[in-house]
């Protein structure tokens, strides 16, 4: 694997015989993910559900994953983990949800075609739904609640590789959020999350544009970040001339930044 | 004794009464000499100005980090970002008759950081540029 001082690449990784690199990526999935549904820790099998790792020679990601044992295509964790342009690694996604929870539509729209969580296209009806049953923008189902553990995995695997910060784009609110919870900080709009609060507030203009023109648009929404998720998923940030992009986060490795751009926020 | 207090904040100009405060407040609970607290607070004022203005040039703000860490006989100052790398060379004395005739200087921001430091050094790295500063507390 080389000096232990120099950082270590998934590419790198992904040229291991495969037991070795399956040992490596072990250290990315939570323990207490495992237990609670009753996967063999070392086969990665049990209970009718199994780890799936997609991590090619010559590749440079590696995506893990635990299907809903009811259905193959249909998983609850996902992590995936990619070498970036600057030398450094990019979480491109991860996915937490409880596949024993009621499964929302979002993903696919009224024709079928997958909306990538609500970014490229959208159904409403689905939303709209999903919205009323409390869950936030691009969720297909309740949470796990095992964030913190998945990011202390990260952090584990990270220091293995000699890495010293992860990177990421959020694709909603409400997952910048939970990622400044888990200390992450911004490298770019930082700023825009100020203005987001601020224009929230009674006399902001985004206060001003939760008028109900949309169900996704309630007028007490900004009193919580998945009310403020969901009415920027909406397309709120046209009343202050900004969209929801761009955005990039950045977490150095055992230290927690403190952001907190929704100062008290009720989620 | 906490070994390290960090104050994030976005960086932009509203935000740095919020790092003058912290570094007032963190040097009375430390029991730093006020003209020390008074250094830092002009030499952490005119590095977050550098960054607003140039780390960050062309996009979105990102984060500015405050990092203070006593040591026995020094506290240093680490300014980290994420935005465009930005070395602050030592600059030469500025043009006073400029100043004080109000006209556009460069470099004046960076000549107070190395008058009020005993130590200024640069680098950047995986984690962000970080802009370290060191005073003596003697």
């Amino acid at each position: 694997m080389g000096d232990a001082q120099y950082p270590i690449s998934i590419r790198t990784i992904n040229s291991l015989p495969h037991d070795a690199k399956q040992r490596i990526y072990r250290m990315l999935v939570p323990p207490e993910l495992l237990t609670r549904f009753g996967i063999n820790p070392i086969l990665w099998r049990g209970s009718g559900h199994t780890v799936e790792l997609y991590a090619p020679p010559d590749s440079s990601s590696v995506n893990l994953s635990i299907n809903n044992p009811a259905d193959a295509h249909d998983a609850y964790f996902t992590l995936e983990l990619k070498d970036n342009a600057t030398n450094g690694i990019d979480l491109n996604l991860i996915l937490l949800n409880d596949p024993t929870a009621e499964k929302f539509g979002i993903d696919y729209d009224a024709e079928g075609k997958a909306t990538e969580w609500g970014t490229m296209t959208r159904n409403l009806a689905e939303e709209e739904r999903a919205m009323r049953a409390g869950l936030a923008p691009a969720q297909v189902r309740a949470g796990l609640g095992m964030s913190r553990e998945v990011f202390h995995q990260l952090d584990v695997f990270l220091a293995f590789c000699s890495r010293q910060a992860i990177s990421l784009e959020p694709l909603t609110y409400a997952s910048a959020w939970i990622f400044e919870k888990r200390g992450f900080a911004y490298v770019r709009g930082h700023k825009l999350m100020d203005d987001i609060h601020r224009e929230f507030q009674p006399g902001g203009k985004l206060h001003a544009a939760l008028d109900n023109s949309t169900p996704l648009r309630q007028p007490d929404a900004w009193r919580t970040v998945r009310g403020r998720a969901w009415a920027i998923q909406d397309g709120i940030l046209e009343a202050i001339g900004e969209r929801w992009r761009d955005l990039r986060m950045i977490k150095v490795i055992g230290k927690h930044a403190g952001v907190e751009t929704f100062p008290g926020a009720v989620y | 004794m906490r070994d390290t207090f960090i104050l994030t904040r976005a960086a932009e100009l509203n935000s740095l009464p919020a790092f003058g405060d912290f570094i007032k407040r963190t040097c009375a609970e430390l029991g730093i000499p006020q003209e020390t607290s008074f250094a830092l607070q002009l030499a952490c004022d005119e590095a977050a100005m550098n960054v607003i203005q140039h780390g960050y040039a062309g996009m979105n703000p990102g984060s500015l980090m405050l990092e203070l860490r006593p040591q026995p006989n020094q506290i240093v100052m680490v300014i980290s970002d994420f935005g465009h790398p930005f070395e602050p060379v030592e600059p030469a004395a500025p043009d006073v008759n400029a100043l004080l005739q109000d006209q556009p200087t460069t470099g004046f921001g960076l000549y107070l950081i190395y008058q009020t430091m005993d130590d200024v050094q640069y680098y950047s790295d995986e984690q962000g540029n970080h802009l370290v500063l060191t005073k003596r507390l003697s």
